[in-house]
Order: C-alpha cells, then structure tokens, then sequence
C-alpha cells in the first residue's frame, strides 16, 4: 500500500506478560571458541580439567583485539565439537558438564562501593576488556572499545527499544531488575565523565517508564538520568534512530556517534558492565527469549550461556502438532539468521530464538507502489536498487547509496507485492563491496 | 519434528497489502462512477462497459495463452500469467471504457481496448512492465482511429461537452449559461463520456482510495491543484471571476484521469518529491493543451506525454527520496517559469 509505514505488528504478547523463567542448570553447556569477529583461539585447559564459575578457559584472536574466554558453570571439561553459531556458520564449541556445585572461580569477588567510585575509565575499560564483554543486544563489538574512546562525551544513552517483533528479554530485564539497568548507567556515566544518561524505551511501555522513574527518584536522586519515550514504529532501536528520536541528533552515515558526544550501550551490555565492576563476574547467564508461532509455550529465559536451544525448545513442549515446516531464527524476525538446524548454542549475543512456521510468500510482480522507498529509514531506494542488482548495474547500486542500507528489512516487510527486496540490496551491497 | 527451513531475513510480511487489494480497491472507488453511468446512460453504458473490460480481459487471456503455446507449454484453462485473479486488466479495462463518450461504437470499442492492452502492456512484458498506462492508450487510439466516429451526444441546449464550448469562445462567462457550475460538480445534465461527467463521485472514489492508501494522493492534489493555479493567474489577466478556474477543473477529463489515471503506481514515479513534480508537469500541460492545443482536452495526452518522462524523474543520478531545499527552490523557479509561459501565452494567443 502506497505509504510510508514503519509499523510492524509486534507480536510481543505472547512473552511480554510472562515472568522469566529461571533455567540455570543445564547438564552440559558448550562454550564457543570463535564468534563473527574472533576467528582464532588458543585453548588453556583439555578433556578432563576441573573449572569453575568465571574461570578463563582460553582466549579468542579478532583482528585488532582478544577476548578471554570464560566457562559459566563449574564442572568438567568435555569435548571440542561443531556447533551451529548465530551467525549461521558451524563453529568449534568446548563441551562443559555441569557438576551443579555452582562454584565460583576465586576471582569473582563483589567490589565494594567506595573501590568502585575510584576507579577511572582506563581502570574500568581493563575490567571490562578482562571480563569479554562486547555488545548484547546482538552486534558483538567489545564493549570496552566504545568505553575507551577518547572523544568527549556529554551523553549517555541506554537502548532499551528493542524493536524488533516477538522479543521480550530486554523488557522483562528492566521490569525485574531496573536497579542494576540504572547501576550500570552510573558505572558508564562514571566512566566517561558524561553530565547525562538517557534510557530510551518505547512510548507504549508504560510500566517501563514507571518502574524507572520510580527507581532512579527514590534510590538515584542524585544522578541526571532521564528516561525517554520513543516511538513505536519500526526500527526505533537502531542506534541512530535512538539519537535522533531522544536527542535530536542526527548522525550522518559513516560518523562515529562519539563525534557528537553521545554514546550508545544497549540495556543487556549495560547490565553486564554493571556485572563486570560489581560483581568481577563475565557474562555467564542472560536474558532470553524462547518464542514464536510454531512453539507450544513460548517463554522468557534467565540461563547460562552455553546453554544448547534443543533443551529450552523440550523445556517449552516441543513444536507445535501439526507444523509441518518451521523456521528458527535467532535474533529478531526482521534481521535475525535462520539456522538450518536446532542445534544452536545461546551464545553471549544470542537475545532469542523465535520459531515461526514456514510461510512460502507468493512474489507478484512489482506495481512501482514506492512503499518501500517511503519507508526506508536511511533514504533509499530498494526498488530502484532491486531492478539495478537485476540488470547488474553496479554504477547505479553505487549511485543509489546501496551501501547505506543497514538490512532492517523494511523494504522486504512492506513490499505490496511480497518481494524479498532486502536480498537484492543485500547482493548490491555486496557486488559494490 | 517438522522440518527447519533456512530463508533470509525479514521473515515477516506486513499482513493486508497485496496487489490483488489494491487493484480491487480501484474497481471499488469507481462502483459509484459506473452505477451513475448506468444511470445515466442505460443500456449504452452497460454495453460499453461490457465490451470494455472483456476486450481488454479477453485479449490478455489469449495473449498469455499463445505465448504458452510457443513456449511449447502444455495449455491449461487457468493461465498462471493471467491477471484476472489481481483485477490488473479489468481495471484497465473498467477505466478505459469509462472515458468513453455513450455512442460509441461497441466495434470501436472493442478494437482499442483490445489494441490499447497489446500494444500498451503485453508487448512491453506484461504487468509492472508498462511504461504507457493502458487506459490512455487504448482512449487515445479510440480519439485518433476513430474520431469521426466518436462524438459526444450533442445536448439539445449547449450544442457541445463544456470543454468544447469553453475552447470555442473563451474568457466568456455565457458558457456558465449552458453549464452550471453546480451541474458540473454534480454530473447532473452534462454531456461528456460516460464515467467523466461527476465530479462529486470521482471525489468520493479519491477519498475512498486515500483512506485505502491505494494511490498516491498527491499525484492528484498538485495536478488538480496546478490546473487550479494556472487558470486562476489566466482568469486574473483577462479580468474574468473565479467561475473559470472551477470550470476548468470540474469539467472534461481532469478529475477522472487526475484520480484513476494519472495515479497508476506502474506508471508514475518512484519517490514523494518526483511524484509531485511529475503532478505539476501533468497539470502544466493539460493546460497548455486545453488553452493552446488543437484539441479541447489534454488529460490523456499529458499523461501519455508525461508516462515517457517517469524513467528521467527515476533516473539514479538526481533521484531522491527526501524533498531537499536546493530542490524545492528549482522546483519553485520551475513552476514561476510555467506560471510566465501560460501568462505570455494568453497575452499573445
């Protein structure tokens, strides 16, 4: 239909009211030695070890950083095998078996508060390089890059939109523990010597804005935090969307936020840097959201990471009778990969698993409606770019700004005619390198 | 255990946007249209339509059944190709005939519906494939093969549609004698083609769209509202009242083919901005054909002129999604040029 319409039916009631379920003892869990930005790793312990709780297990090699790797529970080392990552591809994973003591490694001990208000950003970005910390919300980024950057910073701003259809963890996060959400802001705020911090939800989460602005009047009247109501349209939760909605700021394509002065930590990266200088702890247990259409009882999870989904799809009753074809996707429905298999392991950036039953949309050719060029949030053309990928003409994909394209997969979502034109942005993306 | 399919993202669709509505809210906005020109006039309204819609159904039935054939395809009854499921044709084909003057010939009617398809869509590669809007050319081929043939019924009182009488003696407010205005809102006691003459329910059937957001509303607005201007600035100069800009956009063509055809997404521009230039191109040459040209309509003819100017509109070097500020002053300098050209045309004609 012919208009621009950023709104996506958002499916969230089938967890949003559900309290999250506390599945913390898996029998094995399986660690991964690479992720999509570490592709090398040197192992310390073999088949047979002892570990505990928090215990650095080895280290992955990314191209301008490592990144310690931790086990998150205490028990005894397995196997090396393949698994399937998020990313899609089948990576190695360590096996670890649960010898459900829950013994915590002798470095994990809580950091009192006035230890805690001494310390400086180096100081926290050491913490937070030594305890692997990188982006939660689904990006992967080290997280104590952006806390080390040199630029001024006036502003912090929380993300805590989550757009995306069906999920559910970041918003149960902050319902039950809005202390540590607000903690975190502080230690960051701390940190970058910010006068300000946003936590940015969606308008429609009331209960959200009312937790947290209780929480941060009675127990943080001191700190300059706001809490900001975004819109519901969709993707809200892109960062650059985030600023511009609860600042004002409009960030051009290719510029660090951190240009601006304002900096962007999804609400799940803030917990854990809360973890990481609190509590010494990496990220071993997250939020989780186990959901979808083709699932009996779709949940959300506390766990350990490790955690394999074909145990949290029996712990939700299996699929539903009488789906024939399901889809697993891990991530958002709108940007998430589709894995081939079950055998996923919830890795640190993994936010959910959503299982929808297979639909086979009918493609129609396309009417020119221009739905897509309306609703593109960075000013494109997808139409313009599809029929450019199909004559394979790269001087126009280059002329028609392919490369801004973030892949939100509006274009695909409002398309009249069904077509799946994010592909085609997505192969012109890739053909103009 | 169902099996696990692996597709790309998104894997989710918007729920309630499909070709098959947007094409059917088209035939729905022009039910009132159609049930006036029945109204209206009877039988040969019924029939025009009738034949209208089957030529133009029934030409792309066979086309995509002999294009089977030559592909050595196995013929089957229900043709995947055919677009009769998604209304494509039958909007076309509705639209045409509605453009049609009431005593017009059903051979001649079949003949341009069934060569406008052709000639218009199939050839080019069937549906979203079209440069030309199918309605137009098929009207057009009736206007030009045909002419003698086609005229409309001379009413006994006025002599000629309201158009005819307005490019015959111009500036002179005698014609509102023979129309008024009120009639020409109405459609009430007007001559003219058999779906053209409300203006009221064309409104309705825009109103309806734009609540469907099944066409772009602002295709009309700044074509309607162009006409509007440009009129206005030529009623100023010859000292006539604002009578002459609403007959101008109450009678002929303009509604019609400003809401139904001009507003075909196929054939019109891609982004907001283009689509309001590409408005005002249409409305700045209607008029010019309607003051200058030969002709004393020039609907279908802008359109037509301005369907070959939508790939320049979408070319990739000037494109843009957004209205910016150094386009809108160029658009701006565009319309003060037009405004001067109808201007200097007036005082010379």
């Amino acid at each position: 239909m012919i208009k621009k319409s950023r709104k996506v039916r958002d499916y969230k009631a089938l967890t949003k009211a559900l309290p999250t379920l506390r599945y913390l003892d898996p029998e094995y869990v399986y660690i991964h030695l690479y992720n999509a930005r570490a592709k090398t790793y040197d192992l310390f312990v073999k088949e047979g070890d002892y570990v505990k709780v928090g215990e650095k297990i080895g280290v992955r090699h990314g191209g301008f950083f490592e990144q310690p790797i931790h086990s998150t529970v205490s028990g005894y080392v397995g196997k090396i095998m393949k698994k399937f990552h998020r990313t899609g591809r089948k990576v190695d994973v360590i096996e670890i078996r649960n010898d459900f003591k829950d013994l915590y490694h002798e470095s994990i001990t809580d950091r009192p508060d006035y230890v805690i208000e001494q310390l400086s950003q180096d100081d926290m970005v050491e913490i937070i390089k030594d305890k692997a910390l990188v982006g939660l919300g689904g990006s992967g980024f080290p997280s104590y890059i952006k806390l080390g950057t040199k630029d001024p910073i006036h502003t912090v701003v929380i993300n805590a939109v989550e757009c995306e259809p069906y999920l559910s963890s970041d918003y149960r996060l902050i319902l039950e523990h809005p202390n540590r959400v607000v903690t975190g802001l502080k230690y960051i705020m701390q940190a970058l010597n910010a006068e300000k911090g946003i936590i940015a939800i969606k308008s429609e989460k009331d209960p959200l804005y009312e937790i947290l602005t209780q929480v941060l009047k009675v127990r943080f009247p001191e700190l300059n935090i706001e809490v900001a109501k975004l819109g519901n349209h969709y993707p809200q939760g892109w960062e650059i969307e985030v600023f511009k909605y609860a600042l004002g700021i409009e960030i051009p394509h290719g510029v660090l936020p951190t240009k601006f002065g304002v900096i962007g930590f999804n609400v799940s990266t803030c917990v854990g840097i809360f973890d990481a200088i609190k509590h010494n702890l990496p990220v071993i247990k997250r939020h989780f959201t186990l959901t979808g259409d083709a699932i009996n009882f779709p949940q959300n999870i506390r766990l350990r990471v490790g955690t394999s989904v074909r145990d949290l799809i029996k712990l939700s009753d299996g699929f539903k009778e009488g789906v024939k074809e399901v889809n697993v996707i891990m991530g958002g429905p709108m940007m998430g990969v589709s894995a081939t298999s079950d055998d996923i392991i919830v890795s640190k950036t993994t936010t959910s698993v959503i299982i929808l039953e297979n639909t086979e949309y009918v493609e129609e050719p396309c009417v020119r409606c221009g739905s897509c060029v309306y609703s593109c949030p960075v000013s494109i053309e997808p139409v313009q770019i599809m029929n450019a990928v199909k004559r394979g003409d790269k001087d126009v994909m280059r002329g028609l700004e392919a490369y801004k394209c973030i892949e939100c997969g509006l274009c695909a979502y409002v398309c009249t005619s069904k077509i799946h034109v994010t592909d085609y942005v997505r192969k012109a993306k890739k053909l103009i390198g | 255990m169902p099996k696990i399919i692996s597709k790309s993202a998104p894997h989710l669709r918007r729920p309630n946007a499909s070709v098959t509505r947007m094409m059917r809210d088209v035939v729905i906005a022009l039910l009132p249209l159609t049930m006036f020109a029945i109204y209206k006039f009877g039988m040969n309204a019924v029939w025009i339509l009738l034949v209208g819609i089957i030529s133009m159904v029934a030409t792309e039935y066979l086309y995509y059944q002999v294009m089977d054939l030559l592909d050595g395809e196995k013929l089957v009854l229900r043709n995947k190709r055919f677009t009769l499921y998604n209304y494509s044709a039958m909007t076309s084909g509705l639209i045409y005939s509605l453009t049609l003057p009431d005593n017009t010939p059903l051979f001649v009617v079949f003949i341009g519906g069934a060569l406008g398809m052709f000639l218009a869509k199939l050839v080019f590669g069937g549906m979203g494939q079209n440069i030309f809007n199918v309605a137009g050319v098929a009207r057009v081929l009736v206007v030009i093969n045909f002419g003698t043939l086609v005229s409309y019924d001379i009413d006994s009182v006025a002599g000629a549609t309201a158009l005819q009488m307005l490019s015959e003696n111009a500036f002179n407010p005698a014609v509102l004698d023979s129309f008024s205005l009120l009639n020409l809102f109405t459609g009430m006691g007007i001559p003219g083609s058999i779906g053209e003459v409300s203006t009221l329910l064309i409104i309705l059937g825009g109103i309806y769209l734009a609540f469907r957001t099944s066409f772009e509303v602002r295709i009309p607005l700044v074509y309607i509202g162009t006409v509007f201007v440009l009129t206005s600035l030529v009623a100023i100069v010859e000292g006539i009242g604002l009578w002459y800009p609403f007959y101008h956009i109450f009678s002929g063509g303009l509604m019609f083919g400003a809401v139904f055809m001009a507003t075909d997404p196929i054939t019109s521009p891609i982004t907001k901005p283009a689509r309001v230039y590409f408005g005002f191109a249409l409305g700045f040459i209607t008029v010019i054909i309607r003051l200058f040209g030969a002709y004393p309509e020039g609907v279908v003819f802008a359109i037509l002129i301005m369907n070959m100017f939508v790939p320049t509109f979408d070319y990739y070097k000037w494109t843009h999604s957004k209205f910016t500020r150094k386009r809108n002053l160029i658009f701006a300098s565009v319309v003060l040029v037009s405004m001067l050209v109808v201007l200097v045309g007036v005082l010379y004609a």
